[in-house]
């Protein structure tokens, strides 16, 4: 269902309980209204929290057992992976996960300190930041 | 993947490598309402209001900085000028309220609170006559209150007795706080053409046509604008002018965002941007190591204004398409003693104050944090004052001066004041008398230029 159906749906359950029923062209007038609030608190940079997605970023010398080190703490807190890119470069590890950490059992900054913390055991610097400015720098 | 690496990676380098931090989020706070004929019940509902919309600013501010990866130096307040605080007269009317402002601002956990200020570049009210009487003595006994005067404008002119009284102030307040380098007078900065939404201390206040309330940022950023100086390498200067857009759009971009979602989570406007190049004393992280990097071998060489001029302007263009409202100085800041390129190049005599003065004709916001000879005659210290002030006058633009007359030192010498504020070379001043000229007073006409309508 699109937006517009969506809005006309609304529009329709409304006026059902009104009586008598309004003509066709107050109807549109309601869903059209409907459509422009609707994308008003959808508008760029506004989006619900349970749409906003955050960067891992783990940097470091490179050995076996990393990505599961940190894909098991995202997992323990239910956190979603939503994306990731991992190279090796002259044994340098560099892994970029985007994640959702709308479910996560923890609040924001607790993850990211869990996430730091076994960074400091697995000696690699951890990053974990909402994606704004990622996307705010790097598009116009 | 909805980022590439390179983008990723770029955004981590800059808030890791490059000292990339959002230099201030400034709440400004109006104190209209405060008036009370008794000056204790004014402090009272002025420290009663400061509390209730400034004491989730820190958090909130930390909060936004940790979840977006990158970090905010600074969180301060500037409020409505003290003098239009309607209440008694009198200068302990105004030493009262101000000590009040530092007790919360200190129970808050703000370094420093902008606006023990008066606007008098046509003249003085009685109550800006106690305002001013009540600076040194402020200064001194308040540790985050920071104090401006705002002595002249395009439109109208500078108010030389208005001059005449900053540089007796400046003097008292150096001797005041002789103890510890004369600090007073760093927090003291005297204006022309003043901001009204400026979020940088010392000069931040909450101008009248303001709302009740609203978030000002202020960006640093030297050091990303560096490091795109030194990836681009050889170039023409069209090019250079390019590389430094980009560098300034993203800065500016980080501290719009942060500005947006700080106040969103306040549930109050946000005001501007100031697009100004902060520097800290940390290495990396000077403007006047960008003009080295621009190929000038030291600040205060010849080219150094050339360069300079180049510099802010590339700033400016790159972000204004940053940021929904561009406000503050916006300009560039040369603040000597919190520079480290600056401060080298000044205590080995390459930088002096003349060439200074050159460098805020065309963008530089002014003196800012200089220190001189504590023996400074007054009339000598006012002239100093009055050039300064007269390239702002004519340009239409913002100048400003902080000077530091420090208490028995002598030129050649340093002062080290910690922090951010860092180390002041004491500069020679050249001591040949204004005095037939400044000490005329009087209101100096407003140039020709005024008449824009």
């Amino acid at each position: 269902m699109n937006r517009r159906q969506m809005a006309l749906e609304v529009a329709s359950i409304l006026v059902n309980h009104i009586s008598p029923a309004p003509s066709q062209s107050v109807l549109e007038k309601v869903a059209a209204e409907l459509i422009l609030l609707a994308e008003k608190e959808l508008s760029a940079g506004d989006r619900p929290s349970s749409q906003r997605l955050a960067v891992l970023t783990v940097l470091g010398k490179n050995h076996p057992g990393i990505v599961h080190a940190f894909s098991e703490i995202l997992a323990e807190q239910n956190v979603d992976i939503v994306d990731i890119n991992q190279t090796i470069l002259h044994g340098n590890f560099a892994m970029i996960m985007i994640v959702d950490p709308s479910g996560a059992k923890v609040d924001f900054p607790s993850l990211k300190s869990l996430l730091k913390e076994r960074g400091g055991r697995e000696e690699v610097g951890v990053f974990l930041q909402y994606e704004d400015l990622m996307r705010e720098l790097n598009r116009i | 993947m909805s980022y590439t690496k390179r983008e990723v990676l770029e955004v981590i380098k800059m808030t890791e490598v490059e000292h990339f931090d959002v230099r201030t989020v400034t709440m400004g706070i109006t104190l209209l309402d405060c008036a009370d004929e008794d000056p204790k019940a004014a402090a009272r509902k002025v420290y009663e209001k400061l509390t209730r919309y400034g004491a989730s600013l820190p958090g909130t501010v930390s909060e936004v900085a940790d979840s977006l990866g990158i970090r905010v130096a600074n969180r301060r307040l500037a409020v409505t000028p003290v003098s239009l605080i309607a209440t008694r007269p009198e200068p302990r009317s105004y030493v009262t309220i101000a000590k009040e402002i530092d007790r919360a601002a200190g129970e808050m956990g703000f370094d420093y609170v902008g606006g023990f200020s008066a606007l008098v570049e046509s003249g003085f009210t009685r109550a800006d006559e106690a305002l001013i009487a009540a600076i040194p003595e402020t200064l001194t006994v308040t540790s985050r209150m920071c104090s401006s005067l705002n002595v002249g404008t395009t439109r109208v002119g500078l108010n030389m007795d208005a001059v005449l009284k900053t540089a007796a102030l400046i003097k008292e307040t150096a001797f005041m706080t002789r103890e510890r380098g004369s600090i007073g007078c760093a927090k003291f900065v005297v204006f022309t053409n003043a901001v009204d939404n400026n979020p940088f201390i010392a000069g931040a206040f909450h101008g009248v046509g303001n709302p009740e309330v609203m978030i000002n940022v202020g960006l640093s950023g030297p050091g990303v604008v560096l490091d795109a100086i030194r990836q681009r390498g050889p170039c023409d200067l069209r090019e250079l002018s390019e590389v430094i857009k980009k560098a300034s759009y993203k800065v500016t971009r980080v501290g719009e965002i942060v500005g947006r979602e700080v106040a969103k989570r306040l549930g109050i406007p946000f005001g501007i941007v100031d697009i100004s190049l902060a520097p800290t004393p940390e290495l990396g992280d000077s403007v006047g190591e960008v003009l080295m990097a621009m190929g000038i071998e030291r600040p205060g060489a010849p080219g150094t204004t050339a360069a300079l001029a180049l510099l802010t302007d590339a700033v400016k263009k790159g972000g204004t398409m940053a940021t929904s409202a561009v406000g503050g100085l916006s300009g560039a800041f040369i603040p000597v003693s919190e520079d480290g390129a600056m401060i080298s190049a000044a205590h080995e005599g390459i930088l002096t104050l003349e060439k200074l003065e050159a460098m805020t004709a065309v963008c530089s916001v002014g003196l800012d944090m200089v220190a001189v000879p504590g023996d400074t005659p007054e009339d000598i210290l006012a002239g100093f004052l009055a050039d300064e002030l007269s390239i702002g006058i004519i340009n239409a633009k913002t100048t400003a001066v902080r000077v530091i007359p420090v208490h028995g030192k002598k030129a050649g010498e340093i002062v080290s004041f910690g922090g951010l504020l860092g180390d002041a070379p004491v500069q020679e001043l050249k001591l040949f008398s204004p005095s037939g000229f400044v000490s005329r007073g009087g209101q100096v006409p407003p140039p020709i230029t005024s008449l824009r309508n």
